[in-house]
Order: structure tokens, then C-alpha cells, then sequence
């Protein structure tokens, strides 16, 4: 009996098998990457009321973190400063500066800009200001070089898993509490010693614990 | 389920070895082995937990999943847009995220608690007690923790309204303008003032001064639970309203005549302090001993040393031969005042009772209290007062202060009011909160007298039956909102801040008054000032004033009654006043444990709250005993017609073991007409309870019970969650423990058992435990609704928990013991365990519960995807499931009580008691910013710790063993619950210890 199927399709499974899984790796591969919030939240700059340019301020004016972002340091959460941190200077400087109106507005009406928010954590995850920078932490380690920022974009993906890389190996991320807003802080040369000692002196064991940040 | 019990089987023993036999029951149903009861034992949750009917059946469901979906799949390609809003002027003292208190006071019907409320950014969350004012010294009671809730009540009225049209401000000023004018011209004829109890200082002053603007104006007190009885006797006495404090930490022998000293009765917060204060068997200080003689069987009854079953109406008996007791042996001197008085006969267990009891009282003269229940008459109260002087109580346990006339409940002037109305001699009428037209009571139509008033003027927080009938209606202040003040039990002042503006432009009772009195607006805040002027005479008023204000502590020590209590007096008014035996089945109106007299009805967290004794929520029943149930041929759930004179209702029956027989406990304040949560629940008592008198009590003879043939089905806890018979509460006398102080220890003999399980280290930094003292515990459910509160418990309705979906994470287990005519009681509260050797944690196939290094069994909501494995596999049932959400349809005033550190949980996911993890890394927190300092024990109070007024609940690091858990947890008393299946628990508790008379052997 004459052969019904010719001698290539002994291939089929193989081939198919082959493009099955180069299918399944792509379709992975695909949600590794484009899913991952490597590529989905960073980069994220979204359009402000104000254009209020951190490089300016903090950057060539040289202005410290701390001076609108005033409670950073006790609170769990770095405050975006009140209309009238921003009144301080603008009564004087710019005063009729457009770009300032909604703020002049807000200076007069009592009602407030509502800024949009860059850096968002998910409801369920619970993140303490005050508690990393106390430890060393630098502003920069999450929020990238603000200071050189014209427009906020969110620079770090603020995923669990790079938040975990951080508490499970803090050492690259620590440095001085003086210098936690320090933009050109450079490691000394015994930075190895310091991170030992300092690691001593503030008890620093990050917690990997769920409940270190869901409740 | 309750099926009638008439003899007394019994339940296998597996406690074994030589502790203290004693079998324990929850209901009846498992008492005799009801076969339904037995079927729902072996469910994990009962019948048709897990099936989605009721409001949202399967099939919609099902469809609203897909068309979500696939709004979710358009929607999700867009960032969602998340704003900042930033202060434009910030506040001074306010940092983002951390809670701020203040301390505040709080009033309900007249009961005093001075409490520190947090707020958030503003916004109050919590209300907790202030350890520096006495009236709660830290503790607080279910009705202040559930205020929070009420502040945010998307039903609290919102607008000025005249007959239900809404109005502008200014026009009801010009209103209150032209009425003010009005009757000033005629000095207040036919002007009438109905007022709550108001013992509190400004509103004295103002009503002292609005006797003098308005001369001939009526000012009526009346509140439709209040202890009118005890005033009008002690009014006798002494000749001026009075109010009373009871110092139970004084107290050797404590004596409650229908008296729920822990639950309904005021002061029951700084009772179960006191009496805790008392309870420790290993104390120097002799350990007290309570006895109670009461028909329902209450709380209070609960934790009895020894408690004696009696109809309320024969309380009066009761007393009268306890008197007679006493005089004769102790020779009282009392004996003009009670011969003439008809002697009841008493059966031979209640004369050995009495004999003991009165044995008891004499020995312990001057640290003794005798306390009557508010529904008491005035002359049993009379009574009481009489035993308590001749006894020498007064001064020592039994405080007396003068109380201001805005307090005094005055019954016969409200129905004189009332009678004028109708001939309608009365032209303008003020409520000053109140709802006569619900609690007015079967006989007076208060809707219809108020239609009769020309102008009516309402201050209400909700608009509810009674502003429906008014003309004009006033959305009144939550008193969170408002400048007051309150005096507490011992007559000194305490002041009452606002935490937040009216956010409904809402106006305060003194704000009312004293626009009437000047014709401008009145700011509570100068009213405030000006009455406290008084109480601060130092030369630096302004100082004083902010440390009053922000320590929260009374202005001095309180008053206490200089002249003496006129016996003679009392003697005559008992006389004249003495109750006759009620006749036939007596029908007692008592507050309910949870909504008191109806004002906490549109509350949710209140509306679910388990009865303490009956573990009904969401309804009322009619209570009966069980041979009065057999008697009248019903069971639990039978509904029934019960008449009285003219008026009936009907209701649900509920058989309650220990309950006297023929006699029926009605639970007032539910069968509201208003409110999405008041309405509709349960049947209104008011309709069959006869009108207030000041003189008689709310108990009246007579009642007709009859069956209707109908059936209800009641939301009960009470079977759910079985433990089967093991010894989960251990309990002895006081002899028994001094014999064995093991005796805990010895019910289930327990070695070291290996695990199959990876061992964890728990041996560095904090370790995290929890102690609870059962023999402080009164079981009053404070700490379920502290725990509501601060960790956003949902709330999921009457049909959700029939079918055992409740939510507490805290849960008070109830067991009886003995027979189930005259039964002993106990409670333990329940949560999760955090046991070491977790069983729930085995089992999670997405690791989403586990353990910390700080020994919690954490609970990663983001992670379940609610299999109920670990519910399953839990031995103490403390785990809960969102079997839906909850939470995502709440109105987004509602949304305002969410504590911000606690996740809001969806649908699909377990949760349970997380030792209140928020407030662990709070006090981590502060501590940092305090130099790094470790934690020092007590700077972590979880919920149910700090809201718990007996302190029965100790939370610490069990490492340290000079913490307060790790000293518990190594006395003799401490076990763990079900420690023979080696799960190691964190949470144990310590073993109860009952002191009876050994006269009652």
C-alpha cells in the first residue's frame, strides 16, 4: 500500500512542539517584560497644574529637600508642602509669573492645587519615610536624581520585589544621616567600614517579613 | 433549634485527671444533642456559608462578574489619575499619618465617660478612654467606642427644615428671633422646654437663667431609660436631687438587685474596673464576692459569686425579707421602717440564700454596696438607700453628690405637659433631643400632641419619628462637634471639646438655649468659658483652662452630699409607696444591651453586636425561661402576641436559660420607623411599656402570651463555633484553687511534644503575647467593637450572620454550666491565638498567611486567594472570610471612619486578629524617632487592650520576663486553650476563679 502521508510530516510534532514552545516562552517573555513594572510605571511623568521644575529649586537654586518636603523626616509620609511653603518666596519672587497663577489662586481661595501623584505604593503596602531615612537611607535611592529633574518621573519601579533587593542587601543605599539629601555625596574610600559600623550603631536588620509592610 | 428541656443530661467528660469536673454547654440545642446543632458542629461553616444566595443570587452575580471584567480590561490600559492635596495653610502641630488625641467627655443618658478621641488629619477615627479621668480610667464601653460610627451616619439629618421643606439658616434664626420675642413679651406662658438629661454645668447655668428670663415657661426633664426611681428616693432623703457613685473597688460584698452593673446601669465602665481591681485570688486584699438576684439573666449575673433567680417584681420582697434579715441580726435599728410592710413569703433555698447573704453584708458594714437596677421601683430604691446608711456604706462605697435640675428626670411633669397639650394651653414647644413620640410609652399619643403645638421646634440628630412630627426641625451637633461639658459620678466637671466643625452645620443644646436667651447666636464655645469661670478661680484662668482641656481630668475632686439622709422621710415614703406583687406573668422593659433605649439603633456595629447572654443580633425577642417555655408550648422563634391593658405586640420568643420563670424580659429600642439600619429590626417594646412614672418602676404584671402560630428566624451566634466539650474555659472556687493552685494545668496533663513542622527560633528581639484574665473579663463586648472599630471591620447584615459570615475578630464565646433552669455562666473572648506551631499556616497554598520573626501569624491579604484552607484547619475557628465585599458600596461618609493604617479588605479574603500590627510598628515608629529607644512595655495596646474597662486583656514581649504578659503567663492560672494539640499559642489565658460563700456551700 502506497504511503497516504509523505516522509516530512514525521516532522510536524517536532516542529509543532518547537513553535508551542517558542509560543509559550514569547507569551512569557512578552508579560516578563512589557507587565513588568520596569516597563509599565517607569518613565511615568505625568502632566502637573503647576509646572514647578525640581531642578531649579533643588537643583541650581540648590534649595534642601527638607525645606518644602518638611516633615520627610518625622512622618511616614514626605509631605507635599502647603500653599503657603510656596507663598514664602512667590510673594516676593514672580509675583506675576503666569505659570504661578494656580498657586495664587489657591493662596487666595483657600482651595488647594491638586498635584498629581508620581510615586503611588499600592493601599495594602505601608511605606515609612522617617524610618529610611533615619536608617541612611537617601532620598535618591527611590526617587532617582530629583534635584536634576525638570518634570518628576517616576525613575525606580517601586515593585516588591526591587523593594525587597534593598532590604535584603542594604549596604549600596546606606550613608550619613547628614548626607541623605546630598546629591553629590560620593562614597568614601572606607565606605566599607562605615556601612559595618553604622549598620552596628543603628541596628540596621531590614525586615523581610510580610508584616514589615502589609497590615 | 431550642428544643424544651425539662431534666438535665449530661455531656461526656473529657477533661479527665483530677481538675474541677464541670460540664459545659452553649445552648440547650447541644445540651440535649439536637441533631441540627450536632450537624452544624461538624461544619466548618454552617449551612450554605459558601453558597452565594441572598442579596446577590448566584446568576446575576455571574453576570455582573463578566460585564466587570470586561470593564476592567477597557479601563486598565489607563493609569488611574491619584492626587496629592496639600494643605494651603498648614496646621501647626498636625504631621502627615500620625494620630493625634484630644481629650474629651462624652454623656450618654446622663452617664459620664471621659475619653481621648484620634483623629487623623482632622478627622476623628476612634474613641478610646482616658486613664486620667475616673469615670473610665482608660477604659471605655461599647456605646463610646461605637459613637465614631454615629458621627459618620450617612442618615444624621443635614438640613434646618420646617415641615419638611428645607430652609436656609437665616430663616430659622428670624424664627427663633420672632419665638424668642414672642414669649419674652408674655414671660414664657405656654412655652415649654423638653429636655435629655442634661448633668452637665452649662446647661444648668442656662436653665437657671432661662427660669429667670422666662418665668412662667415649663422646663421638663425626661429620658425614656433613666434613673428617675433612684432620684425621686433620694430626693426623699435629702431633700435635693441627687446622684449617686458606687465605689465597687471598695467593695467586699457587692449585692445587684436586678442591676446590670456591668451592662445598662451607669457607671458600668468604672464598675468593671473596680470590681476587676478586687478579683485577683492572689491579692493581699480580700477577693470580693458579687451576688445578684435578678430575673433575665444579664452580664452581671454571669459573673455572680452566687446569683438567685426572682421575678423583678419581687425584688421589692426580696429586699423587704433581706431587710428583715439583717435588721434582726445586726441589729440595724430599721424597724419603724419595715414592720408595717407586708412580709412575702420566700422559699427555703432563697431563706438560706438571704441568711448567708446577710451573714456576708454584716461582716463587711461600711465596704459593702446594695445597688437596685433602674427599672426598680422607687421604694425598693428607698429601701436600698436605707440598707446602705444603716450599713455604713454611704461615704465609703456609696458616694452621693448633688445633681443640677437639667438632670433631674421629672415623669409627672411630662405628663402634665402632656394633659396640657391636649387642652392646648401650650403654644411653643422645644425638644431638646429625645424621641417621646418612639419612647413615649402605650397610653400617651405623642405624634398627635405634637401636630396639636403651634410652633414646634426639634433638635435632632436624626430626623426620625418624633422630628416628623414637629414643625420645625434642627439637625443637632454630634458631640464631637460641639463645646460642652458633663459632670461625672462624683459631681466634678469635665469638659467636652469639639474634635471636628459640624459638618452639617449642626447646633449644640446649649447653642439653642443660649440663642433663646440673648436673641443672638451663642457660641458653645464662650457658653463654655464663661460657666467654667467657676471652676477655675485661679488668677491664671487661661492656663487652667488649656490644661483642663488637654489633660481631660476633672476640675477638682467632685462633690460629695454634706447633710444627712433624712431616714425618717424615707420611712413614710416607703409606706405609701410600697408595690404590690404584680400578678400573672410580669413583663419587664429593660434598655437593650446594645442600643440602650433605641439611640444607637441606626448604628451597625451596635445592631451586630452579640447580646452578651442571649448572642442575638439584629433583633429583639421577648426572653422567657425555659419552663415557662415548656409551660406555654414555645420554642425559640416562635412568635407571639403579647398583650398588655390595651396595647400589644409582637415578637419573637427566645427561651434563655436562667431566666425566672413567668416573667418576660422585653428589650427595648428596636422597631425604629427611620433609618437604612434602624428600620424594621426587631418590634418596639415602647408600644407595650405603660408611660414613665418617677415613682414606679418599669415592670408591670399581667401580660398575655400568646402564640400566633408564626415562626422568625433570629441571627444568632450562639451556636456557631463549637469547641465540643473540651475544656476550653477552666474555672474554681476560691477554696478549690487555694487546694490546687494547678488546677488549670491538671484538666489536660501536657509534655513537651515534638513537631512534624520546621521549628522556628523565637528567641530575639520582641516576641509578641497576649494574657487574658478570665476572672476579670466580665464579658461585655467591648473589645469585639474596639476591634471593629480600629482594624475596618465590615459590617454584613442580619442574613450574612444566619449564615455564620459575621466578621468579629474577637468573638465572646458564652458558656453555660449547671442546670439550665438556674445555670452558671461564663464568657471568653476569643481571637486568633497566634499559635507557634500555626496550623492554618500548613495548609495556605500561596503562602499568604505566616509567621513573622516577632512570632505573629501574619495575614498577607494581597496574597490570598481565598481557598479557606486555613479556616478549615484552624482549631479555634478564629479566621473570617469576605464572602463579599463589604465595604465597596459604603457611602463615602461612612468611608471617613476607616482607620488609614489598616488595609480595607475585598472580596475573597481571609482575615483575622493581627495582635493590631498597625499599632506594634506605630509604637516601633515613635520610638525611633525617640532616639532609637526599644520598646518599653505597655507603649503597644492593642484595641481590645486599651478599650478593655477590668483590664482583663495584657499584651506584651514574652521575652522580657519583667513585661506584665510574661508575669501571667507564668502564674499558676495561665493555660492555653487546646495546648494537648501542641499548637503553642501566644494568646493564653488565665484560668477563672469564682469566690462563693462557704455558708452556700
Amino acid at each position: 500500500m502506497a504511503q497516504i502521508f509523505p516522509k516530512w510530516v514525521d516532522r510536524i510534532p517536532s516542529l509543532a512542539g518547537l513553535v508551542v514552545f517558542a509560543a509559550v516562552c514569547g507569551v512569557v517573555g512578552f508579560f516578563w517584560y512589557f507587565g513588568s513594572p520596569w516597563w509599565t510605571d517607569v518613565g511615568y511623568r505625568p502632566r502637573q497644574p503647576v509646572p514647578f521644575s525640581h531642578k531649579l529649586h533643588a537643583g541650581d537654586l540648590g534649595m534642601d529637600c527638607r525645606y518644602c518636603h518638611s516633615q520627610v523626616e518625622q512622618s511616614v509620609h514626605a509631605n507635599i508642602p502647603a500653599i503657603a511653603t510656596c507663598m514664602n518666596c512667590h510673594s516676593q519672587v514672580l509675583k506675576e509669573s503666569p505659570k504661578l497663577l494656580p498657586i495664587r489662586e489657591a493662596a487666595a481661595s483657600g482651595k488647594p492645587v491638586q498635584w498629581v501623584r508620581v510615586h503611588e505604593l499600592p493601599d495594602y503596602a505601608y511605606f515609612d519615610h522617617s524610618a529610611h531615612l533615619r536608617a541612611g537611607v537617601s532620598c535618591f535611592s527611590c526617587h532617582g536624581n530629583i534635584p536634576q529633574e525638570e518634570v518628576v518621573t517616576l525613575r525606580k519601579p517601586l515593585s516588591m520585589s526591587w523593594c525587597l533587593d534593598c532590604h535584603r542587601n542594604p549596604d549600596p543605599h546606606l550613608r550619613p544621616v547628614s548626607e541623605i539629601t546630598n546629591l553629590n555625596w560620593e562614597p568614601p574610600a572606607d565606605f566599607d567600614r562605615f556601612v559595618r559600623e553604622w549598620k552596628q550603631v543603628k541596628r540596621i536588620n531590614p525586615p523581610t517579613n510580610c508584616s514589615a509592610c502589609h497590615r | 433549634m431550642m428544643t424544651p428541656v425539662q431534666t438535665l443530661p449530661t455531656i461526656p467528660d473529657e477533661s479527665g485527671s483530677r481538675g474541677i469536673n464541670k460540664s459545659y454547654w452553649r445552648s440547650s440545642g447541644e445540651l440535649i444533642g439536637d441533631p441540627v446543632f450536632i450537624e452544624q458542629l461538624h461544619r466548618e461553616f454552617p449551612e450554605a456559608a459558601s453558597e452565594l444566595t441572598d442579596p446577590v443570587s448566584r446568576r446575576t452575580f455571574l453576570g455582573l462578574m463578566g460585564a466587570s471584567m470586561a470593564l476592567a480590561a477597557l479601563t486598565g490600559c489607563r493609569r488611574p489619575l491619584e492626587t496629592i492635596v496639600p494643605y494651603v495653610k498648614a496646621p501647626e502641630d498636625i504631621v502627615l499619618g500620625r494620630p493625634e488625641r484630644y481629650a474629651t467627655a462624652m454623656q450618654i443618658a446622663g452617664d459620664t465617660l471621659g475619653l481621648l478621641v484620634t483623629t487623623r488629619e482632622g478627622r476623628p477615627v476612634k474613641i478610646d478612654g482616658n486613664a486620667l479621668h475616673p469615670s473610665s480610667g482608660g477604659g471605655s464601653s461599647i456605646w463610646a467606642q461605637a459613637a465614631i460610627l454615629d458621627l459618620y451616619d450617612p442618615d444624621r439629618s443635614r438640613h434646618i427644615k420646617e415641615r419638611g421643606q428645607t430652609r436656609d439658616r437665616s430663616e430659622f434664626v428670624e424664627f427663633l428671633r420672632r419665638l424668642r420675642s414672642e414669649y419674652l413679651a408674655r414671660q414664657g406662658e405656654g412655652l415649654a422646654v423638653l429636655s435629655e438629661a442634661y448633668d452637665a454645668p452649662t446647661m444648668a447655668r442656662l436653665q437657671s437663667e432661662f427660669r429667670q428670663v422666662f418665668p412662667r415657661a415649663r422646663w421638663i426633664v425626661r429620658e425614656a431609660v433613666g434613673s428617675a426611681s433612684l432620684q425621686s428616693a433620694l430626693e426623699v432623703s435629702s431633700g435635693m436631687p441627687c446622684r449617686v457613685r458606687y465605689d465597687y473597688g471598695a467593695a467586699d460584698v457587692t449585692l445587684a438587685l436586678d442591676a446590670d452593673i456591668f451592662g445598662t446601669e451607669p457607671g458600668a465602665v468604672s464598675a468593671a474596673r473596680g470590681f476587676a481591681r478586687r478579683r485577683n485570688p492572689d491579692s493581699e486584699q480580700k477577693m470580693n464576692r458579687l451576688y445578684v438576684a435578678e430575673s433575665n439573666f444579664t452580664l452581671t449575673g454571669a459573673n455572680a459569686d452566687h446569683r438567685f433567680r426572682i421575678r423583678s417584681s419581687e425584688i421589692a420582697k426580696f429586699t423587704l425579707a433581706l431587710a428583715k434579715e439583717l435588721n434582726a441580726t445586726g441589729g440595724l435599728g430599721l424597724d419603724g421602717m419595715i414592720n408595717g410592710l407586708p412580709e412575702g413569703d420566700m422559699t427555703a433555698s432563697g431563706r438560706v440564700w438571704l441568711k448567708a447573704l446577710a451573714g456576708d453584708l454584716l461582716a463587711c458594714r461600711g465596704r459593702s454596696i446594695l445597688v437596685a437596677g433602674r427599672h426598680q421601683p422607687a421604694s425598693v430604691q428607698a429601701l436600698v438607700i436605707a440598707l446602705n446608711e444603716a450599713l455604713g456604706n454611704r461615704g465609703a462605697t456609696v458616694i452621693y453628690s448633688p445633681l443640677p435640675e437639667s438632670a433631674r428626670i421629672d415623669h409627672s411633669g411630662e405628663q402634665h405637659l402632656a394633659s396640657d397639650i391636649a387642652a392646648g394651653s401650650v403654644t411653643g414647644l422645644i425638644l431638646l433631643g429625645g424621641n417621646p413620640v418612639y419612647d413615649g410609652g402605650a397610653g400617651v399619643d405623642w405624634k398627635a400632641l405634637l401636630n396639636k403645638v403651634p410652633q414646634s421646634l426639634r433638635l435632632g440628630y436624626w430626623e426620625d419619628e418624633t422630628s416628623a412630627a414637629c414643625r420645625w426641625h434642627l439637625p443637632q451637633a454630634h458631640t464631637l462637634e460641639a463645646w460642652g461639658d458633663a459632670f461625672d459620678a462624683s459631681g466634678a466637671p469635665s469638659l467636652a471639646q469639639p474634635q471636628i466643625e459640624p459638618m452639617f452645620g449642626g447646633w449644640s443644646g446649649i447653642e439653642l438655649i443660649g440663642f433663646l436667651l440673648t436673641g443672638s447666636e451663642a457660641r458653645g464655645y464662650e457658653l463654655v468659658r464663661e460657666t467654667w469661670r467657676g471652676f477655675l478661680p485661679g488668677v491664671d484662668y487661661e492656663s487652667q483652662w488649656r490644661k483642663t482641656l488637654h489633660d481631660g481630668a476633672p476640675a477638682g475632686g467632685g462633690q460629695v452630699l454634706s447633710s444627712v439622709l433624712n431616714v425618717s422621710a424615707l420611712t413614710g415614703f416607703i409606706a405609701s409607696h410600697w408595690p404590690k406583687t404584680a400578678s400573672g406573668i410580669e413583663a419587664v422593659f429593660r434598655p437593650s444591651p446594645a442600643l440602650f433605649d433605641g439611640r444607637f439603633a441606626n448604628n451597625g456595629w451596635l445592631q451586630e453586636l452579640p447580646d452578651p447572654m442571649t448572642k442575638l443580633t439584629w433583633d429583639n425577642a421577648a426572653l422567657v425561661s425555659p419552663k415557662s417555655a415548656v409551660q406555654w408550648s414555645l420554642k425559640t422563634g416562635d412568635v407571639v402576641r403579647l398583650e398588655l391593658s390595651d396595647a400589644f405586640v409582637e415578637a419573637p420568643v427566645l427561651v434563655l436559660p436562667g431566666h425566672s420563670d413567668d416573667s418576660v424580659t422585653l428589650p427595648l429600642g428596636y422597631g425604629r420607623e427611620f433609618g437604612r439600619i434602624a428600620a424594621g429590626v426587631g418590634f418596639n417594646v415602647y408600644r407595650l411599656k405603660p408611660a414613665s412614672t418617677s415613682e414606679e418602676g418599669d415592670v408591670a404584671g399581667g401580660l398575655k402570651v400568646v402564640p400566633t402560630g408564626r415562626r422568625s428566624s433570629l441571627a444568632t451566634t450562639q451556636e456557631h463555633w463549637s469547641m465540643e466539650g473540651r475544656p476550653i474555659v477552666r474555672e474554681a472556687s476560691l477554696g478549690e484553687y487555694r487546694e490546687n493552685p494547678d488546677f488549670a494545668h491538671d484538666m489536660v496533663p501536657r509534655g513537651a511534644e515534638p513537631s512534624l513542622w520546621k521549628e522556628w527560633q523565637y528567641d530575639q528581639g520582641y516576641q509578641w503575647g497576649m494574657a487574658i484574665d478570665l476572672n476579670s473579663c466580665t464579658g461585655c463586648n467591648v473589645c469585639t467593637i474596639a476591634c471593629q472599630s480600629e482594624n475596618n471591620i465590615p459590617i454584613v447584615g442580619r442574613e450574612q450572620v444566619k449564615r455564620s459570615r459575621e466578621m468579629h475578630w474577637i468573638r465572646l464565646d458564652r458558656y453555660f454550666t449547671g442546670p439550665v433552669e438556674d445555670p452558671q455562666s461564663v464568657a471568653q473572648p476569643v481571637g486568633c491565638q497566634h499559635c507557634e506551631m500555626a496550623p492554618c499556616e500548613q495548609v495556605c497554598p500561596v503562602a499568604a498567611t505566616n509567621h513573622d520573626a516577632e512570632g505573629l501569624n501574619v495575614m498577607t491579604y494581597n496574597r490570598c486567594v481565598g481557598t479557606r484552607y486555613c479556616s478549615n484547619n484552624c482549631p479555634y475557628k478564629a479566621r473570617r472570610f469576605n464572602f463579599f465585599n463589604y465595604t465597596n458600596k459604603l457611602d463615602s461618609l461612612v468611608q471617613m471612619v476607616q482607620n488609614p493604617d489598616v488595609t480595607v479588605r475585598s472580596r475573597g479574603v481571609m482575615e483575622k486578629c493581627t495582635y493590631c500590627i498597625q499599632r506594634i510598628n506605630r509604637a516601633k515608629h515613635e520610638a525611633k524617632l525617640e532616639g532609637d529607644r526599644p520598646l518599653r512595655d505597655g507603649d503597644v495596646l492593642p484595641a481590645c487592650a486599651e478599650a478593655c474597662p477590668a483590664g482583663a486583656i495584657v499584651f506584651g514581649n514574652i521575652l522580657d520576663p519583667n513585661s506584665r504578659v510574661s508575669q501571667l503567663k507564668r502564674d499558676a492560672r495561665n493555660y492555653e486553650l487546646l495546648a494537648d494539640i501542641n499548637t503553642r499559642p501566644r494568646t493564653s489565658y488565665l484560668a477563672r476563679v469564682r469566690n462563693p460563700n462557704p455558708a452556700l456551700g
